[in-house]
């Protein structure tokens, strides 16, 4: 799996953006991210998704915590909330539960969710609330500048380790898979195409959706997780893995020297505003 | 420091209340606790016919104000009961299943009013008259006008029966020979007393023995009347109240097991001290010896009473002084040719 | 006792005993039938922090007949269901005040541990059964506590009905039984007490009589607040469980969903308020409730609330602090945190309500300041004001706005939405997510009027001004009192200044030293951010002196008033976890009263 296709032309393309209707969701703002960055691809592809699925940029609000990908609400045409450093899922949930008709998508990067923000994503995935959550996952601070993060491979040398990283990173996706992610995917922001379907899928689901998004941070991190290793690392799902089965999910999750691109879980079942409407139904009832 | 002596009183009636004070003055350091059955603070039975004259709070009849027992440290337990004394511990048990230490204890437990085995079962429908609560009630039964009819009959009754008369109601004493205990006269000589009591406006009829009390509904056709007093072969008498005068009973239920010696009172010496030797008593509670009269006798009458309590003070606290009576005992007919007795005299 | 003259009732009744004992209940059905019969009512209980077990409660209701503000320094009455713990308090009760226990106790008595060893001379004593009685109506010794709130009501000659009425609706939905082992407890508690003669110098008069336009009901501070925020019709609540806060979520998760709402228990108080703020952004009328230890995990988001200019609730029922500190017992020393906890230059507006009746109207009115000014709103109570009961009236009528929403108009072609828009009024037109071509992104970021991320000096100037001149015009509110005055009008040589539960007994201080001709006002600050300078500058021109008594170390409101006015004022400061004593403000009045007052310069 390689981003090497076909030649693009840019005429044809913007033609194409433009008769897409994907414009309507890009806001005037240009992103700030460095060139090269792996966010810019997931812009796209969001834009892309909701124009998809035909969701109208008004009721969509997009909800960010603090960092480089945090950014990302100003450069969409949506309703936004560019939050606190690791609060972006408690945002969300405060605007899904008011407005249960908003789809509602979170952005952040890995310190955000799993250092400061750590404590919210069990919650969030457990309640199986009705929202998207795409992570862009760098292995790194970049909006600080370089230093290590809760991703950050054993060794890398960064500000604030440079005698290198000495904590194990974690593992997302074990992590979601355990806490009950009714939606749990990998993408690679080097693959537009199968990044572009997977956060169409994530956002169709009906329940709390884990996107996690393998994005090289081309200014400082020249070392572990670039294009060219991240390239070489990805890999498919087995064709025979079994969407419905979380120790084979979680098997899978396991194998963190060669990620694995696609849908690792997925089931149905109520979610948060299933659960409030159920409250709400037999309050009445009984009063 | 030498620890402080504890004295335990139990009665704050004219004797208990006596003895505290002067124990307070003779041994500074001391603890002094009182013991109770009463709620209210020491109010003597003199005074209540004074409900009678519109007293509607018993405060105003308390022989010594709160402050006095804070300024002498005096403890009243009130409401409490004495259930029994150890005498080998030397403590009280109290009915609440709490002990109490003493180092010297004076029984000045006085007397309740005594009731014939027979007319027991009706004590609900009669009205006692000893407390503050006994005088308001019987305040309150009697309204204006009211009908009373006393049973038996002391002096401790006439002195109510007087006010009582005196307050506008109308006082029938079914007599018998005891009619003016704790004075001895002989039935012989009863009819210039009784016509001074009648003078009083009290009436009296000998030779009807009653037999059973009982409450009557108001709205009948008893009218106003709530008992109805029953005598011997039936006939009966409907009242407001009902009351018993048979003489006094000194109240000594919990010193059965104390060690001392009980006759009808509490044995004493003319010292006032009982067979124990931290157990003194006074007041209508304690029977005295009197080497003369090679008897033991009860000295009735309030001056009697404070002058046990003063004497019991001294001699707990180190005096050997033996006990005089302080009044005399003669039943008088005063020129206006109403009766007057030196038990009904106080402070 | 016949022909007594009406009574005016203000009795105060304490009943006290262990956890076990059902104390708090037995205070509870007792108010509850005081409040029912029309009464005012005044009570607090005071508890141990353990769940279980035999620690000191202590529940003490005033019933009278006029308003009043506090509990009274002494009781009337007290109840021991436990003497040991009951005998250290029985010099609260007044003399010829009664003091009611168990005179025939199941085990026996330490020496000098039975509550009738203990009472002052002018104290009048009543042994009860409770024990034999419970045992007698139920076959079990656990009623004991229903047969002394029977006791009570017989000795005084309350109706017995009433309390019948209070107790089944109080075990309404347990089975039968319950209902009636109570009630065959309370009627031979009711019987002993009525053949009991009455010696304490006390009693109930008739209830005051009540209009029709309005229905009075007895409730806690927390439970008014809760109210307040459904007569506001809140939306949304998300809260983490947090003594002395617990019960107005408690009351909203059961009230909520009956009415459509929608009620959240977060990970944490950093997700109850995100979310708040989520739901605010939405144009949901959302709350929160916490405690000082949840109010300092709050404060970075209510900054980006602040900034991002969101409408949002804060219920805060402060507690004695720092850090855990005393979580059952109440202080007002979360007041620099409610006011200036925060990251940056951002002022918020704060509300300390008063008494019961003021946290129903604060909580509503918050939902209408907040969305009006955009902005979070604290409305901060403390466990003494949250936990107490007082008969409320409430009225009839809704009294609240249910949208006081600035709306923006939809744009024309081309031009975007402005969230940010610089305005005379300072107060950007809204939109919320939904409606059409007004996207945009709110942001912790400071930014432009677009709401786009911009630091520019004077970006940033205009924009603090505008968020700082917004809430300024918050204090000409209608329907809000900011601060009243009470007691002499014009020139009085003590002035007492005060603000939230504390105000009560400041009230019945200065009803005391006027008696003593002592002139004497008291001011009530309820809008504490942005604080009402003009009227509290006012009132400091009328007084000689003025006094600020509060229940924290520093003399955090006393600080505010000074700083922001330059004025001194005198600090009265008592950290005892407990509200203050009357009797320490009334002499501290007499203090300043009898200093010689301070020649006034004729230019002023």
């Amino acid at each position: 799996m390689t981003n090497i296709g076909a030649p693009v032309y840019l005429e044809e393309k913007l033609e194409e953006i433009s008769r897409s209707g994907r414009l309507d969701y890009r806001s005037k703002s240009l992103p700030t991210w460095c060139p090269g960055c792996g966010y810019f691809s997931i812009v796209e592809s969001v834009t892309a998704a909701l124009n998809r699925l035909e969701i109208d940029p008004c009721e969509t609000t997009v909800v960010s915590g603090i960092g480089c990908a945090s950014r990302f609400p100003f450069f969409v045409n949506t309703y936004g909330v560019h939050s606190l450093h690791g609060r972006a899922l408690p945002v969300a949930t405060g605007i899904k539960v008011a407005k249960e008709d908003q789809t509602v998508i979170v952005v952040g990067g890995d310190g955000d969710a799993f250092a400061i923000g750590g404590a919210h994503i069990p919650h969030a995935a457990r309640r199986n609330i009705d929202i998207t959550y795409i992570l862009f996952d760098n292995g790194i601070y970049g909006l600080t500048k370089g230093q290590a993060s809760p991703t950050s491979v054993l060794g890398f040398k960064t500000g604030t380790s440079p005698f290198g990283n000495q904590d194990r990173p974690l593992n997302p996706l074990m992590m979601l898979l355990s806490h009950g992610a009714s939606w749990v995917g990998q993408a690679y922001a080097g693959n537009p195409g199968h990044l572009s379907e997977m956060i169409c899928q994530a956002i169709a689901h009906r329940g709390f959706s884990y996107l996690h998004v393998l994005s090289p941070c081309v200014t400082f991190d020249k070392t572990t997780k670039t294009y060219k290793n991240l390239g070489m690392m990805v890999r498919g799902l087995p064709d025979d893995h079994d969407q419905s089965d979380v120790m084979a999910a979680m098997h899978e999750a396991q194998k963190t020297e060669q990620p694995a691109l696609g849908l690792f879980y997925t089931e149905n079942r109520p979610t948060l505003g299933d659960g409030l409407n159920e409250i709400s139904r037999r309050s009445q009832a009984g009063s | 420091m030498k620890k402080p002596l504890r004295y335990a009183i139990i009665g704050s009636g004219a004797a208990g209340t006596e003895a505290a004070c002067q124990l307070r003055l003779r041994d500074p350091e001391s603890e002094i606790t009182v013991i109770t059955a009463s709620k209210l603070q020491f109010i003597s039975r003199y005074d209540l016919p004074r409900v009678f004259e519109g007293v509607d709070d018993w405060r105003e009849l308390l022989v010594y104000p709160p402050e006095f027992y804070e300024d002498n440290r005096i403890t009243v337990r009130r409401n409490t009961w004495v259930a029994g004394v150890n005498p080998r511990e030397n403590k009280l048990n109290f009915r609440h299943k709490e002990e109490m230490s003493y180092d010297k204890l004076l029984v000045a437990s006085g007397g309740g009013g005594y009731m014939p085995e027979a007319l027991r079962e009706f004590l609900p429908y009669m009205n006692p008259f000893s407390t503050f609560s006994n005088a308001a009630r019987l305040r309150d039964s009697l309204g204006k006008k009211g009908k009373v009819l006393m049973l038996g009959s002391d002096m401790v009754g006439l002195d109510l029966a007087r006010y009582l008369t005196s307050a506008g109601h109308d006082v029938t004493v079914y007599a018998n020979e005891l009619l003016f205990w704790p004075h001895e006269i002989k039935p012989e000589d009863t009819a210039p007393y009784v016509k001074a009591l009648e003078t009083m406006g009290i009436k009296v009829v000998f030779g009807r023995k009653p037999v059973a009390v009982e409450p009557v509904n108001s709205s009948s056709k008893a009218g106003k009347y709530t008992r109805r007093l029953v005598f011997e072969k039936g006939k009966a008498e409907l009242a407001n109240v009902v009351m018993p005068f048979y003489g006094l009973m000194p109240a000594l239920d919990f010193m059965i097991g104390a060690n001392v010696d009980i006759e009808r009172g509490l044995l004493v010496n003319p010292e006032l001290k009982t067979t124990n030797d931290r157990i003194w008593a006074a007041g209508d509670v304690c029977q005295i010896w009197s080497p003369e009269e090679n008897r033991y006798s009860f000295y009735y009458g309030w001056n009697n009473v404070k002058e046990m309590g003063h004497l019991a003070a001294h001699n707990m606290t180190g005096d050997n002084r033996e006990i005089k009576t302080a009044q005399t005992n003669e039943l008088k007919i005063t020129k206006k040719g109403e009766l007057h007795s030196p038990y009904w005299e106080h402070d | 006792m016949a022909n007594r003259p009406q009574i005016l009732t203000d009795m105060q009744v304490s009943f006290c005993g262990s956890a076990g004992d059902g104390t708090i209940a037995a205070g509870d059905i007792f108010k509850r039938a005081m409040a029912e019969a029309g009464y005012q009512i005044i009570a607090f209980d005071v508890y141990p922090p353990e769940i279980r077990g035999f620690g000191k409660c202590i529940a003490r209701t005033r019933v009278t007949f006029d308003q009043v503000y506090s509990l009274k320094p002494q009781s009337d009455v007290l109840l021991s269901l436990d003497d040991s713990h009951a005998i250290p308090h029985v010099g609260e009760v007044r003399d010829y005040g009664a003091v009611i226990y168990e005179d025939r106790p199941m085990a026996t008595v330490e020496e000098g541990e039975h509550m009738s060893g203990h009472l002052k001379p002018a104290q009048l004593p009543y042994g009860v059964s409770f024990r034999e009685l419970s045992e007698r109506a139920t076959s079990g010794a656990r009623f004991r506590n229903i047969v002394a709130v029977g006791f009570i009501a017989g000795l005084y000659g309350l109706p017995r009905d009433l309390f019948h009425r209070t107790i089944g609706r109080k075990f309404a939905g347990k089975p039968a039984e319950v209902t009636e082992s109570n009630i065959a407890a309370f009627d031979l508690g009711y019987d002993d007490g009525a053949k009991t003669f009455q010696v304490d110098i006390n009693g109930f008069g008739p209830p005051p009589k009540r209009k029709k336009s309005e229905k009075v009901l007895m409730m806690h501070g927390n439970s008014a607040v809760a109210r307040g925020c459904l007569s506001a019709k809140i939306d949304t609540f998300f809260g983490y469980p947090i003594t002395p806060a617990t019960s107005i979520m408690e009351i909203l998760a059961k009230e909520m969903p009956k009415r459509g709402g929608r009620l959240l228990q977060t990970e944490d108080e950093i997700s109850a308020v995100a979310a708040i703020v989520g739901a605010g952004f939405t144009g949901s009328r959302s709350a929160t409730s916490t405690s000082g230890p949840g109010l300092a995990l709050m404060t970075e988001v209510m900054g980006l609330g602040s900034i991002a200019e969101v409408p949002c609730v804060i219920f805060v029922s402060q507690r004695g602090g720092p850090s855990t500190g005393m979580p059952t017992k109440t202080e007002q020393s979360d007041l620099n945190l409610a006011v200036r906890g925060v990251a940056g230059d951002a002022q918020r507006i704060v509300l300390a309500p008063t008494n019961v009746e003021g946290c129903f109207k604060c909580a509503g009115i918050a939902f209408e300041i907040a969305e009006k000014y955009q902005t979070p709103v604290i409305v901060l109570l403390d466990l003494y004001l949250s936990n107490r009961y007082e008969a409320v009236a409430l009225p009839n009528k809704n009294p609240f706005k249910l949208d006081a929403t600035k709306w923006a108009k939809k744009p024309g072609k081309g031009d975007a939405y402005q969230r940010y828009k610089l305005t005379p009024d300072f107060i950007s037109p809204r939109a919320i997510p939904g409606q059409q071509g007004m996207q945009h992104t709110i942001t912790g970021l400071e930014h432009n009027e677009l709401g786009r991320p911009n630091d520019q000096p004077a970006m940033h100037e205009a924009m603090s001004h505008k968020r700082h001149e917004k809430l300024k015009t918050a204090i000409n509110y209608p329907n809000l009192t900011t601060s009243k005055r009470f007691g002499d009008k014009g020139r009085v040589r003590v002035g007492v200044l005060s603000w939230g539960s504390t105000f009560g007994e400041c009230l019945e201080a200065m009803i005391t030293v006027r008696k003593q001709g002592i002139t004497c006002s008291a001011m009530k600050v309820v809008m504490i951010s942005p604080l009402p300078v003009d009227e509290i500058s006012r009132f400091m021109d009328d007084c000689d002196v003025v006094l600020v008594p509060e229940l924290n170390y520093e003399g955090q409101f006393a600080s505010i008033v000074m700083g922001t006015l330059g004025r001194p004022v005198h600090r009265l400061n008592r950290v005892t976890g407990t509200p203050m004593a009357v009797n320490d403000i009334i002499e501290e009045i007499q203090i300043l009263a009898a200093d010689k007052p301070k020649r006034r310069k004729a230019a002023e």
